[in-house]
């Protein structure tokens, strides 16, 4: 195994941890963009790109969006909200139920949160939010469906615990060889 | 004699915001995030009216329900209803003590 402590890139992977507490510090747009380049670069099914994302820094949109969101725990002062585009996926021939796209939230996600820790940045995911409001909040065009907000922000000195800081989970818990041996 | 507001217009149109809005996202989760969403409204409704509110009240504010978690509902149940418990007989003097004689 590729040692993690020595391969910048798992090293990354191994300190990414969601951040709950932020600082009100402003969060430079330049940093924001840097971030959305990085998702840009996620894969997608078929190379398809039915994401969107809405970013903001705007403090009152940030205010509003943050009191129709129960699970955005930190109040951060910019976001990146993935939406799909439901109309552009349906013209692709996508069924409404197939997961591919809802799958390609979660690579732009992953490759967000990595992108804001390389900008210095604290992000944290949250899916607790109303669709409906958020979508209004944010004047988001028909068609286009919020599925995931990510919080970024300055990182406050001290975080709260960790959900249900139980026994560790190591990748052998979640996988199975086969044949087994 | 009034008493005093302890929420402004703010604190209390965000705390609306977030129990409507609670309702809707708590018919797609897990049941658990039920207690969680409730408490972590209690705690943002306690933080928002201690600064108000009576030197009795405060303190009944920083009591158990101030020692709540609300990011996860704890494995072990048993342990988790006594806290519950003890949070409502704690808010229960408070209130016992305000309105009951
Ligand atoms: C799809 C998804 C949705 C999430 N939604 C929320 C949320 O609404 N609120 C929240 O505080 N954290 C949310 N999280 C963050 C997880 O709780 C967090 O990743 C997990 O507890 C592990 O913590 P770590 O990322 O620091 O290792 C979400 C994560 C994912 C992947």
């Amino acid at each position: 195994m590729t040692d993690p402590v020595r391969d910048p890139v798992l090293a990354a992977i191994r300190r990414r941890r969601v951040t709950r507490a932020m600082t009100d510090e402003p969060v430079a747009r330049a940093d924001v963009e840097t971030i959305l380049e990085a998702a840009r670069w996620a894969p997608t099914a078929g190379n398809r790109h039915l994401q969107r994302f809405v970013a903001t820094t705007h403090p009152g949109t940030m205010r509003v969006v943050r009191m129709v969101s129960p699970g955005m725990i930190a109040r951060p002062p910019a976001a990146i909200v993935i939406c799909v585009d439901r109309e552009l996926a349906a013209q692709y021939g996508f069924r409404p139920d197939v997961p591919g796209p809802w799958i390609d939230v979660g690579t732009a996600t992953a490759t967000i949160l990595l992108a804001a820790q390389a900008v210095g940045l604290g992000a944290g995911p949250v899916s607790s939010f109303s669709r409906a409001a958020v979508a209004v909040a944010l004047d988001l065009p028909d068609g286009w469906s919020p599925e995931l907000i990510v919080g970024l922000g300055h990182p406050a000195p001290v975080q709260p615990a960790p959900m249900s800081a139980g026994r560790r989970v190591t990748w052998r818990d979640l996988t199975r060889w086969v044949p087994e041996g | 004699m009034t008493a005093p507001w302890v929420l402004d217009e703010d604190d209390a149109l965000e705390l609306l915001a977030y129990l409507v809005t609670a309702a809707r996202t708590q018919v797609d989760e897990a049941a658990e995030y039920g207690p969680m969403r409730l408490l972590t409204a209690a705690h943002r409704l306690a933080e928002a009216m201690g600064p108000r509110s009576s030197p009795e009240t405060a303190a009944a504010l920083g009591g158990p329900l101030a020692a709540m978690p609300t990011l996860a509902v704890p494995r072990d149940r048993t342990e988790y209803v006594e806290q519950l418990d003890a949070a409502c007989r704690s808010l229960a003097a408070h209130l016992k003590a305000r309105y009951g004689s």
